[in-house]
Formats: C-alpha cells, structure tokens, sequence
C-alpha cells in the first residue's frame, strides 16, 4: 500500500511540472526510482538465501537427514550392509557434487560389501563453511573420519570408489597414506597430475560460443548474484551451471541427480588447486595393490590414450572401458550394467 | 503479491510514456532527426543481439527516450530475453565534453529444464567523455538491479528438491557493476560505435562468469 500511495504523491507532484518537459523527465526518473524501492519495501516476499526455499536445508540444520559429525563438519552420511563387511567408501565427483547421483552402488551391498556413502564438507546436505577453510588436508581428514567412524573391526579392508574428482581424491588420499587402503577404483578421474587434469577440462568444456548451454550458464547472473557467505544461492546457481552440460563432449545420458551443489567447495577446491599444480602421484609407488581404472566410450574428452596416461601412475592397473555410457557410467542403467561385472570381478579378486 | 503486480505496471506505463537511454553522440543529435533506430551485437552476459528506438524530445537540453529489446544466442531463442525502456539525458557540456546519465526500467526472462525467472530491474548508469560531430569517446559506468524475480520450477527440479517453493522473491536477487570504454564515430545519418569493459558483482569481490563485455552498436537518425 506504501507503494501505491507514493505513486499519487508523485502524480500530484508532476501535475505541476507539465509545462516544463525537462523536469518532467526527472520527476519521472525519480518516480522509477521510488516505485522500485517501494517493491524492495515490501514484507511478505520470499528470501532468496533462505536454506529451504530454493534449496534444501543442510544436516546441521535439518536433524532429520542421517548425519555423523567429523572433524567439526556435520557431514551427510549413509551406510548399507552388514557392519563388518569389507567397506566400499564411495567418493562423489565435483567438487562440490553429490553421492545422490552415485546411489547404485548401494546394489553392492547384494554381493556381500558394506557401502558407505557421504557428501564430502561444504557439498550436497553437509554442513557449509566459508572459503578459506578449504584445502586437501581437511578433506583427508574427513575422509579418514569416515573410515574411523565405520570401521568395525581391525582387519575390515577399506576399498576407495572414487568418481571423476571423487577418484582423483581417492588418488590424493592413497599418496598420503598408501597403507590405509586395501584397494581402489577410479572412474573417469580428469587426471592425477594438475596438467592432466587441465587438458582434461579444457577437452570437455568445449562448448560452442552461440549454445544454448553457455548461454544458459552465463544469461542467468543478471538475475541473481550471491556474496561469498551466501550458500544457499550461490549453491542454487551452482544446480543451474551444472545442468547447462546438454551440449558437453562428455556423453552423459542426462543431467545427474543431485540434492545439492557446493558452489564454495568447488571454488576453493579448484582455486588451490589452480595455484599450487599439485601431483598426487609422488608417492604412490609405496601401493602395490592393483587397481581397476574405468573409463567410458561416449565421453570424446577422454578416451583410451587419456586414461592409460593417467593410469600409469600406479603400478598395477586393470583398464576397463564401459561401453554405451559416458562420464556418467554410473548412474544410468546401461552404464552401470555394464560396469558392475568389471566392479565386481575387481572386488572379488582383492577381497 | 497485489501491490507488486500494481507497482510494476505502473512503472511500464510511466516509462513507456516517458523515459529511455542509449549510447549516442550528443553532438551529431540533430533537431530534425528526432527518431533513431538502434541495432547492437555483442558479448554481455551472454552472446546478444539486440535493437532499440529512441525518441529525441524537443527540451533546452538533449533526452532521448526510448525501449529497446535484446536475446541471447542459443537454440532455443524465446526462453531468454531482455527489454529496457527509459531514458538518457546529457545533464552537462562543456566545449566538447558531456555528462550524461540514463535510467531504465528492465524486465528479462530465463528459462532452462529447470526454472522460469521473470525479473524486474533498473539500470542506472552515466557517461563522461568528449563528444565532436564525428568522432565520439567515453568512459562509462552503471549498475543493474535484478530487484525483484518471480521462481517458477519445472518438474526436473522438482525430482531435484520437490519442496522448492515458487514466487516472487526480494530484496535484490542480484546486481553487477559495469565499467568501461566507448567510442565511436558518426557519418551522415548513422553512429557506429564500439563499448568494452568489465563487469564485477555488486559486492566489488565476485566476477561472473564472464566477466567482461563488448558490444559494438549502430544507430540510425531519420526525421
């Protein structure tokens, strides 16, 4: 009502200013002006970093959502499988992804293994932090809460399922502390080395400079920004950037499945990483265990000569090629079923 | 909800009748060519292409007023778009160099699989520069409010997030400073000129994604 009772306030202004078109004009200009600070004035309007409105709300602030605590993060968890099993650790991609979209794996489970499931800090339903408490330490940190947190007994062998930056923090991990891990499995990782990760990204971000997809990505920060503390819009933006991938060279099938993006991990994540060129091979000749590395026939940004390049960091390597799938091998039946023998036999062998 | 719809026509109409902005040479305007029609390209939050027309109005000093609508490339070419409507006065001249500012009133359009925002923003803006019949050159510099921008989820997100909630939300959901160049040179009935610069978000830290722009522009005078 404000609004409606400035408008007339400003008409009977005008009327005396008719004669003179120059100040006319202002008075129109200044109109604007008050007319949209009276829609800002208004109460009953929805919050735009409001956790919940356009995103859900995170553990630490839904205690419905499973959740553990680790290293001061409420992290998102989920676990299925007989507690003393040999544990699948299943790592998301990203960063700044989530374990929704990775939720097959529970199958599993039907083959005697416990799998473990979590959002790593800042993504999906896990806690939020600001940017600067972001570095590859407290992730494997995290990662090595997880393993404490589910490891029932001595002798439980820890096997990484790691997907795009989830096996390439697999590989970091297992450089840091090779004798914790029992095995791996690396799907699709961009690269282990910092170079080979950018000619990766540079491959599979090829899109078109008319696409709709870049347009999409690129169109929408007109209509809303978000500050550095912004979470939950900064993260609804991330959802919006990450479903522009209709055009990319990488093969999926459709968009993944996700609860949440993590628009601050990627962005710390990726920034350090931009700055400090790691190699997360310097140590990895103290694992000797074999390892299954998969990659996928529809994504043209990698292929089999990208994946024997970074595979050959480890010394024993078994090559799989899931065919009739892409980067999101998987997610979607096809992949998956054709994926899973090659998982399976991996497991089987090592356990 | 009521009071927003109200305010918001209110604002279309008053600018319709009233208000515009462009990039012009102030001093090729001419008292006899008071329409003028506008063409731009170019790469500012996104690849655009747009026109416009202004009206130049007959004051002591130079406003032309006006609208112009501009789309973004991509395959799908009705799901985003853009249209301003308001007005540029030159406020100062001194030999050869102008002041000018400009207000519009902006509503756009996003549309992806996954939501529908309709905003409702304003640009405010102004150019310092030297401005001769031919040759033209500036510094310019704006800001643009996404003031208020109704949500509006399609099913895909709703797989996503079922309980997301659609509506209107406010304050601001978003703002970028621009700041840059633009220089131009005019001929006979025709202004060509070309505008680059950078765009940075309203808190001075955060680039978009792109964080730069460059559209080039032609006008068009007729009587």
């Amino acid at each position: 009502m404000w609004g409606v009772r400035s408008i007339t306030r400003v008409d009977i202004c005008i009327r005396f200013l008719t004669k003179i078109n120059a100040m006319k004009i202002i008075m129109y200009f200044l109109l604007i002006a008050i007319l949209f600070i009276s829609i800002s004035s208004c109460k009953e309007e929805l919050l735009i970093n409001d956790p919940g409105n356009l995103v859900p709300k995170t553990a630490d602030l839904d205690p419905d959502i499973p959740s553990v605590e680790i290293n001061g993060a409420i992290l998102h968890r989920e676990s299925f499988g007989h507690p003393d099993s040999t544990i699948v650790l299943v790592l998301h991609g990203g960063p700044g992804s989530d374990y929704r979209y990775l939720l097959r794996c529970k199958a599993l489970t039907e083959y005697g293994y416990k799998v473990v499931f979590y959002d790593q800090r800042g993504t999906g339903l896990s806690q939020r932090f600001p940017y600067s408490i972001y570095n590859m330490q407290i992730m494997y940190d995290d990662l090595s809460g997880i393993i404490d947190h589910y490891k029932s007994h001595e002798n439980q062998k820890i096997i990484l399922l790691g997907h795009s930056w989830g096996a390439m923090l697999a590989t970091a991990y297992i450089n840091e502390y090779p004798e914790a891990i029992a095995g791996v499995i690396l799907c699709e990782p961009g690269g282990l080395k910092w170079k080979d990760v950018e000619d990766y990204l540079y491959r599979s971000r090829e899109i078109g400079f008319f696409s709709e997809s870049l347009n999409d990505a690129v169109y929408m920060e007109q209509f809303i920004t978000g500050k550095g503390d912004e979470h939950a819009i900064l993260d609804y933006k991330f959802g919006l950037w990450a479903a522009a991938e209709e055009e990319s060279p990488i093969g999926n099938e459709g968009p993944l499945p996700s609860w949440r993006g993590g628009a601050v991990t990627f962005n710390a994540l990726f920034d350090t990483a931009e700055k400090n060129s790691p190699d997360w091979t310097t140590h990895l000749d103290k694992f000797d265990k074999e390892i299954l590395f998969v990659y996928s026939e529809s994504n043209k940004a990698y292929g089999s000569i990208h994946a024997q390049k970074v595979s050959s960091a480890y010394q024993k390597v078994t090559l799989f090629e899931t065919k009739s799938a892409g980067h999101d091998m998987l997610t979607f039946e096809k992949g998956w079923n054709n994926t899973l023998p090659a998982i399976i036999s991996y497991l089987n062998k090592i356990n | 909800m009521k009071n927003i719809i109200i305010i918001i026509t209110a604002v279309l109409i008053l600018n319709t009748s009233s208000t515009f902005a462009q990039e012009y040479n102030w001093n090729s305007l001419k008292d006899n060519r008071k329409h003028l029609l506008h063409l731009t390209a170019g790469l500012e939050n996104g690849i655009i292409f747009g026109v416009g027309y202004g009206y130049q109005l007959s004051s002591k000093i130079p406003i032309i007023i006006g609208g112009e609508y501009s789309l973004p490339a991509g395959k799908n070419l009705i799901d985003d778009l853009k249209t301003k409507i308001g007005g540029h006065i030159r406020l100062i001249k001194i030999h050869n160099f102008c002041l000018s500012a400009k207000v519009q009133g902006i509503y756009r359009r996003y549309e992806n699989n996954l939501v529908r925002m309709d905003n409702f923003g304003t640009y405010v803006g102004g150019n310092v520069g030297f401005y001769s019949p031919k040759l033209f050159a500036a510094l310019e510099f704006g800001f643009d409010k996404a003031i208020v921008t109704y949500f509006k989820h399609g099913n895909s997100y709703r797989e996503i997030y079922q309980e997301a909630v659609n509506g209107w939300y406010q304050p601001a959901t978003g703002g970028n400073y621009n700041y840059g160049i633009m220089a131009g040179y005019s001929f006979k009935k025709n202004d060509l000129y070309l505008r680059v610069g950078k765009l940075i978000a309203e808190d001075f830290k955060t680039d978009p994604f792109v964080p730069f722009y460059a559209t080039i522009g032609y006008n068009y005078k007729i009587k």
